[in-house]
This record gives C-alpha cells, sequence and structure tokens, in this order.
C-alpha cells in the first residue's frame, strides 16, 4: 500500500487536480446551463443526455491524469526508486493500476459531485443523480486500467489516449460496430443506462451495438482490468525500467 | 574471493549504438572504482547490472540471481543513479523513509535515523529535496541507497556535488563498507578519488573493458610503454650525458632542474641512479615515478584503443 499512498500522492499535486476537477466539472456546468430551461418532466432526461455526451471531459481528464502515473516515474528519472525494490512485477503493475484508479476515482467523485451542485441548483430532483455516479466510476477504473500501462509504454501516451478518446470512443466507434464493444466509455454507459431507466430508449441509440446492464459491463471492466495488468506486469519484467 | 557479482559476455546495444560489449567480469567484496571517459559504457553497465535496462545479449547474477527476473534481489542491492532525479517535493526523512518502506525494512523510522547520521544530513532532514544543493541531494540518494544494509552497492558518480569534506567523508564510508565485506562498485570521472577508495579498477573505453587489477598492476602490465621517472637535481644535463648509454634508457628529456627518464626497466634505472650521481657529483633532490597514477594509466588505455 505504501506504494499506492506514494504514487496517489504524487499524482494529486493541488494545480493539477483543481484543472481537472474543472475539466471533469464540464457535464455538471452544462446541466447547470441547460437545466434552467428545462421542464421538470425533461430534467432526468437531459441530465443523462449531457452525462452521455458531455462526459467526454471527464474522459480525457482521467486521461490526463492516470497516464502519468508512470509516466511521470519515467521522464522524471526516478523510476528506479520503485523499481529497484524487493516487488513482484505483477504487485507493481497491480498497485501502480490501483493508484491511477483511485485518483481518477477522486476526479469522478468530483464530476459527479458538480452535477449534484448543478441539478440542485436549477431545482431538480436530486435522486436523478444517483445512477451518474456509476458512469463516474466505472469509466475511472476502465479507463486508468488502459492508460496506466499506455503510459508507462509510451512516451506520447497522452496523444495516443486522446486518439483513442476523440477518434476511436466518439467518432470511430459510432461508424464501426466492432470497435464499439472496446469503448470504455460505451461499457460504462451501458451500466448507468441499467441503473437510469430514463435514459432507456436513448441509450439505445448511443449505445449500438453494446447492450445496457451491468452485469455484462462489469464483466468487461474486469476484463480490461485484467488485461491492463497482464500488458503492465509484461512491460515491467520486458522492458528497460528507464 | 567468491566475485558476488558477474556478467558473461554481456552487451547493450541502442539500435546501431553499441554501448557496452561482451564484458565479462566478477565483482568481489571490496571496493571496484569503474573508470571510463564520458561514453565509455560505465553507466550502462551499471544499469544492466541493475536490473534497470535488460542485455541486449550475455547474462548478469548478482548474488546468483538475475535482478531481472527476481526482484527480491532488490533486499540485497542499491544503485545511487547518476541522475539528479529525486522526489523534489518530499523531504530527505520522507524520500529515505520511502526507500526504507518499500525495501521492507524493519523499523524504517530507526534506519532512516541511522543513515540520516551516516551521511551527515539529520539537521537537513526535515527540509525539502527541492532546496538541497547537489551535493546534499547526492548524500540524501546515498543514505537512500543505504537504508537496506545492501550486501551489493552501485554507485554511479556518487561525489557528484559533494564539497570537499563532504567527498572525504563518503569516500571514508565506500572504504568502511568495503572493508566489511560489501560489495561496492564505483564509477567516478575524479581518477584521484577512484585512486583514493578503491582497491581494484574496472578500466572501460569505447563499451569495452580495457583493463582490471589495481593500478600498480595494470601499470606493469603495460610492457609495451616505457616507464617514466621523474628527477629534480642540481644537474640535470650531466646526469642525463651519463644515462644515455644505459641500458633500459630509451628516452631523456632535459629542462631547468628536471630531468624526465624513459625507461624500459626502471627499476634498473632507480638503482643506477645514485653511483652515477656521486660520479657526477650531482646531488638529486627528488626522484618518483611520474606515471604510476591512475590518470596516466587511463590515459595510456585510451591512446592505446
Amino acid at each position: 500500500m505504501i506504494l499506492v499512498v506514494h504514487l496517489y500522492k504524487r499524482l494529486m499535486r493541488k494545480g493539477r487536480v483543481i484543472s481537472l476537477l474543472a475539466l471533469a466539472s464540464v457535464p455538471g456546468l452544462v446541466f447547470w446551463l441547460a437545466g434552467f430551461d428545462a421542464d421538470p418532466a425533461s430534467q432526468e432526461a437531459l441530465y443523462s443526455d449531457i452525462l452521455a455526451g458531455a462526459g467526454y471531459s471527464y474522459a480525457i481528464a482521467v486521461l490526463i491524469l492516470t497516464v502519468a502515473t508512470l509516466r511521470e516515474e519515467r521522464d522524471g528519472g526516478t523510476l528506479p526508486y520503485i523499481y529497484m525494490r524487493p516487488i513482484p512485477r505483477v504487485t507493481l503493475a497491480a498497485w501502480s493500476i490501483v493508484a491511477g484508479i483511485a485518483a481518477a476515482l477522486t476526479i469522478a467523485l468530483g464530476g459527479w459531485l458538480a452535477t449534484v451542485l448543478s441539478t440542485w441548483a436549477v431545482g431538480a430532483d436530486l435522486s436523478i443523480t444517483l445512477p451518474g455516479l456509476s458512469l463516474f466510476v466505472a469509466a475511472a477504473v476502465g479507463y486508468a486500467a488502459i492508460f496506466v500501462p499506455l503510459g508507462y509504454l509510451l512516451p506520447r501516451s497522452l496523444l495516443v489516449g486522446l486518439g483513442y478518446i476523440i477518434v476511436i470512443e466518439s467518432i470511430l466507434a459510432r461508424a464501426v460496430s466492432g470497435l464499439a464493444q472496446f469503448s470504455i466509455w460505451r461499457i460504462s454507459l451501458s451500466i448507468y443506462a441499467d441503473l437510469a431507466p430514463v435514459f432507456g430508449t436513448e441509450a439505445t441509440e448511443i449505445l449500438e451495438p453494446v447492450s445496457s446492464g451491468v452485469g455484462g459491463g462489469v464483466l468487461k471492466l474486469t476484463a480490461t482490468l485484467a488485461l491492463g495488468m497482464i500488458t503492465l506486469t509484461l512491460a515491467l519484467q520486458r522492458r528497460d525500467a528507464l | 574471493m567468491t566475485d558476488t557479482v558477474t556478467t558473461t559476455s554481456l552487451s547493450k546495444w541502442f539500435g546501431p549504438k553499441v554501448a557496452v560489449s561482451e564484458v565479462t567480469i566478477g565483482f568481489g567484496p571490496g571496493v571496484t572504482g569503474l573508470l571510463g571517459p564520458n561514453g565509455a559504457g560505465k553507466t550502462t553497465l551499471m544499469r544492466v547490472v541493475a536490473g534497470l535496462q535488460r542485455p541486449s545479449q550475455g547474462e548478469v547474477s548478482v548474488l546468483g540471481e538475475n535482478p531481472r527476473k527476481t526482484p527480491a534481489i532488490y533486499k540485497q542491492m542499491a544503485l545511487v543513479p547518476e541522475d539528479e532525479a529525486i522526489y523534489e517535493r518530499l523531504t530527505a526523512r520522507q524520500f529515505i523513509t520511502l526507500a526504507a518502506q518499500l525495501a521492507r525494512v524493519s523499523d524504517p523510522e530507526a534506519n532512516t535515523r541511522r543513515v540520516l547520521e551516516t551521511v551527515d544530513l539529520v539537521d537537513s532532514a526535515d527540509r525539502r529535496l527541492e532546496g538541497f544543493s547537489k551535493g546534499m541531494r547526492q548524500r540524501a540518494k546515498v543514505a537512500a541507497a543505504l537504508v537496506s544494509d545492501p550486501e551489493v552497492l552501485l554507485l554511479d558518480e556518487p561525489l557528484n556535488g559533494a564539497d570537499p569534506v563532504q567527498r572525504a567523508a563518503l569516500i571514508k564510508l565506500f572504504g568502511e563498507l568495503g572493508s566489511a565485506g560489501r560489495t561496492v562498485i564505483v564509477s567516478s570521472h575524479v581518477l584521484a578519488e577512484v585512486e583514493r577508495m578503491a582497491g581494484r579498477v574496472v578500466a572501460m573505453v569505447d563499451g569495452r573493458l580495457a583493463a582490471v587489477g589495481s593500478v600498480e598492476a595494470i601499470r606493469a602490465a603495460m610492457t609495451d610503454r616505457p616507464r617514466q621517472v621523474f628527477v629534480e637535481c642540481s644537474d640535470p644535463r650531466a646526469l642525463a650525458a651519463g644515462l644515455i648509454e644505459s641500458d633500459g634508457v630509451v628516452g631523456l628529456h632535459v629542462s631547468e632542474g628536471q630531468l624526465r627518464i624513459e625507461a624500459s626497466d626502471a627499476g634498473a634505472v632507480a638503482l643506477a641512479l645514485p653511483a652515477l650521481a656521486l660520479s657526477k657529483d650531482v646531488s638529486i633532490t627528488r626522484l618518483e615515478p611520474s606515471d604510476e597514477s591512475l590518470e596516466s594509466v587511463f590515459r595510456y588505455l585510451v591512446e592505446a584503443r
């Protein structure tokens, strides 16, 4: 756990946290601006639409945060201080991903709280925000599982990650159904859609061909986590640690 | 004595650049100095031995284990990297305690106090590392390496930035660790310091081993090079005239009050000199070998390549 705390603290620098919280709060801000004009009956649907659409800003915030988990150690020349320790590589990989998830969850909580605040500000029913937490949490876990290894492996991981979110997830995945199955955002939305029934019809269009369901979504996230763990463990074992 | 660190036909290349080439060597308890000009491959060799870089070819063994495959070895091995990189936001105490905790040292706080005293950083222990001078950072890094009481200590330019007093203290410390049976491998470009702290020298040039052994042994083995003897005397010309026909003398350089003799057999020349000086009525005020230092030996090795 020492390693998790160390990596987490290193990630959560004040300036970075403030700017990433601001980025993750975009859905909340958009809902606050749009929610005043919406009639109470449609506020829940509006909340879901905004989360599904503007939520990419949160995905980008998680990307910026989690790729830095080991990349900063590598670029800063401090990796030997954690690599040259009697820690099995699989444990080192696991703790690194856990640290990335913990940091992403902190931002997730901030982003979700922003939606709660804006819901309160526009006078909507606060209960509509509860399922939203699942979207933030699922995306935090899923993105951290792929972006922590990516950050370790590639010097330009931020650009590659942005390419994944912007090009693959938000553009190509709409056109190529096979790619949609590998979209962390859609997997996270599939969990949210199952918990927010009003999002139902809308979700079918957004998620297609991914079907909504907590069980399936959690399973896919677990597989993503396992894949991230294996990739990072192999990278730590086989690549130069500098 | 058994080698604790060995490399067998070790090579490391980066694309077309060969950083370390076919290095087979063993390091045992005591202090070994790793010498070489910039780009000789010292740092790469250290990093490969430390397990930070994968060998392109060959093998590394530390206490019988391959560090790339057995991370548990890091309980007994530590590296002080050459880079200045350090956790700037931590205090020296936090940095060393973190190292102790990650190395699973029992009672990390007590061991942190111990090594802070060893490197004389007690007074600055609670200051952030970002405010440390280069020399203080080096000492903090050395302390972090020592906190797990390692059997094998790799020190890459550990004296960089340290002031003369600190240098002397660190050299003494490394010597003590070597005397206590630890394997200490120190790379440095300050030859005089290596000469002071290391009983054995490993010289590298262009990624290859150029020489291994004590400075004297390496120099003695360089039979193709004449030894130089420096003489300070009252009449160097007279002395040179007497020596010119002597066996073993291959060159003479005369300057005001000084004579530099190049000899294939320096011992014989040294023995002949007193009688010759007496016969020529020349008084000798100083007589010493002028190329026995590590710097001279190393210069020869580099020139020989």
